[in-house]
């Protein structure tokens, strides 16, 4: 069985994208154990000059590297993903690197009719950038707009469709664990280009 | 005109910090730049409110006050920095200084980029509905290898990207200026009930009695009031012309006169060419009307608002460019305050002219020529800039 972390990605104590990760967690219990982190712990990021990680970031960036993929689930604010969500991207790739080819599904809930997706194209490109180098699955849109009225009392889904829709996604997402582990593995050289990534030269 | 820059990251040592305190010392002369940092300020939660904290109200009132606000950005991982993304998501939770504010974006990065992507982020997150700040198009001020562009005295060392950042310097504050005609409350609100553009009043020389819509009104109001014509002498401050003197002198000014009085009444105009010769078209018919009769109903605001400036005093002349003639002519509608002796407020000047033939006539003269000023949207930080993406081949 996979081994997936989500991360949520706001510091909200009331959140509909906690609320679809809890759902995710449960609906897919018998074909993955997947784990939820909350960042809402995690110190702000200030460039430190040692470059090393506090110890909740590197808590996180271990449960990263064990995890066989990474879910991440974000609201939209003002039209990118919350700065708690950036801050924890930020210390990942200003210390240990740690999603570096690791395979990476997008998820989002929003209160309005566009469910994230300005936020989730943000999170791809941000998730490109040479120090962070995720291997984010294509073409896998999930928005869940109107996320307030979304889920039933026991935080399922309510839409049928939508449901179906996350399946499909989510039984991608399995496969191209395998496949991008298969190709990471064929090609190291990304981890030592990254490795040497550096803010202050590049 | 008062700015502030924000430094748009919260690491101790920054360039873009450098940039803004340059942007402060060096254009000093053009605008008053109060440069901001953002570290004190805590990452955003909406579940706990921090906005009475007293450094996020500082932003505000800073920016608030502000006439316009310049940001600069570095680079983290395509976008920028969470620490400003946390101060623009603390400025668009419970109190919005930005709205509507004119923004400049500049940015510096280590790497050849200079900040391009981070840029292109922020212009979409300033346009967020909760921000919605008015940012400056174009203009990109892209600072890459940032390591090296200062001198030790914290100068920029190329004279042309110093240049290009003046240009845009300049430019924003022209946008500025831009943005606040757009946003004058006369220019937004519905004031033509300010004016009585019927004119249903009557002032000292309102001629009773007549309707003032009636074709032939200029016939029938000299008739009651027995005006002079023809040969007769008018004496005038200071001179002694007849009627007709006085028709043709008007006549020959170089621009079409129209005289409305202080009731809204449409009195006089030197009428010299048919209605549709004229730059601003008026038949002869139309005299003695209440000016709302001479226009349609959707500028009357419009209308109402000019008369009030001149009105008021607020301002003695309103000037306005009518750009439908083509590009061979450049018309100014020209509303001028007519006044008495004790400066009360009897009527406008309304004066339509052609000013083309005046300018080329000046430049021929003098030998000058127009251009366009001086500004080249390409030069200066190009040198350094990659606009094309793969620049990641480093990495």
């Amino acid at each position: 069985m996979k081994k997936f972390l989500s991360i949520l990605g706001t510091n909200s104590d009331y959140s509909t994208n906690r609320i679809l990760l809890q759902f995710i967690q449960k609906h897919f219990a018998d074909q993955a154990d997947i784990e939820i982190f909350e960042i809402k712990h995690l110190p702000a990021f200030n460039k430190p000059e040692d470059k090393t990680a506090p110890q909740e970031v590197q808590k996180l960036a271990d449960k990263i590297r064990e995890a066989d993929g990474v879910i991440i689930s974000s609201p939209e604010y003002n039209h990118s993903v919350p700065a708690i969500l950036k801050s924890t991207l930020e210390w990942l790739s200003y210390t240990n690197q740690a999603l570096i080819d690791k395979p990476v599904m997008l998820t989002g809930a929003s209160y309005g009719r566009l469910g994230s997706s300005r936020a989730q194209s943000h999170l791809r490109q941000m998730l490109d950038a040479p120090e962070l180098k995720a291997r984010i699955m294509p073409s896998s849109e999930f928005l869940i707009g109107y996320s307030l009225q979304a889920f039933d009392d026991n935080g399922t889904l309510k839409d049928q469709q939508k449901i179906e829709e996350l399946e499909q996604i989510f039984n991608d997402f399995i496969h191209f664990v395998d496949i991008t582990n298969q190709l990471v593995n064929a090609n190291e050289t990304h981890q030592k280009q990254a490795a040497n990534f550096s803010w202050e030269t590049n | 005109m008062k700015l502030v820059g924000i430094v748009g990251s919260n690491a101790e040592f920054s360039y873009n910090r450098i940039l803004l305190n340059f942007i402060a010392k060096n254009f000093k002369k053009l605008v008053d730049v109060e440069v901001l940092d953002i570290k004190d300020v805590p990452m955003f939660n909406q579940s706990d409110d921090q906005t009475n904290s007293e450094v996020i109200q500082n932003l505000n009132n800073k920016i608030m006050q502000a006439d316009g606000v310049i940001i600069a950005t570095p680079e983290y991982n395509h976008s920028i920095t969470s620490a400003l993304q946390s101060v623009l998501e603390w400025l668009s939770f419970k109190i919005h200084p930005l709205d509507e504010k004119p923004v400049m974006i500049v940015g510096a990065s280590y790497d050849v980029q200079g900040s391009s992507r981070s840029q292109l982020h922020l212009r979409q997150i300033l346009d967020a509905p909760g921000v919605n700040a008015i940012v400056m198009p174009g203009n990109e001020f892209l600072l890459g290898e940032v390591y090296d562009a200062f001198d030790e005295d914290e100068n920029l060392k190329d004279a042309q990207t110093a240049q290009f950042l003046e240009t845009c310097i300049k430019k924003f504050i022209r946008f500025i200026n831009v943005v606040k005609v757009i946003h004058a409350p006369e220019g937004m609100q519905d004031v033509s009930d300010t004016e009585d553009l019927y004119a249903t009043g009557a002032i000292d020389t309102t001629v009773e009695g007549i309707d003032m819509s009636a074709d032939d009104w200029l016939e029938q109001a000299a008739e009651a009031t027995q005006a002079v014509e023809g040969n007769t002498y008018v004496k005038l401050n200071r001179g002694l012309l007849t009627v007709n003197q006085l028709n043709h002198f008007l006549n020959s000014m170089p621009a079409e006169l129209t005289y409305a009085d202080s009731n809204n009444q449409f009195l006089y105009y030197n009428h010299n060419m048919e209605k549709e010769d004229m730059l601003a078209g008026r038949r002869p018919e139309q005299v003695g009307s209440p000016l709302a009769e001479c226009h349609p109903e959707r500028v009357f605001s419009g209308v109402s608002w000019v008369i009030q400036q001149l009105r008021t005093g607020k301002q003695d002349v309103v000037r306005t460019q009518v750009p439908t003639h083509g590009p061979d002519k450049f018309v100014v509608h020209s509303y001028q305050a007519v006044r008495d002796d004790e400066d009360n407020y009897i009527g406008i000047n309304e004066y339509v002219q052609d000013i083309q033939p005046i300018i080329d006539w000046y430049l021929e003269q003098t030998g000058q020529q127009l251009t366009g000023g001086g500004v080249d949207a390409v030069s200066g930080a190009t040198s350094k800039v990659d606009t094309v993406a793969g620049a990641t081949v480093k990495s």
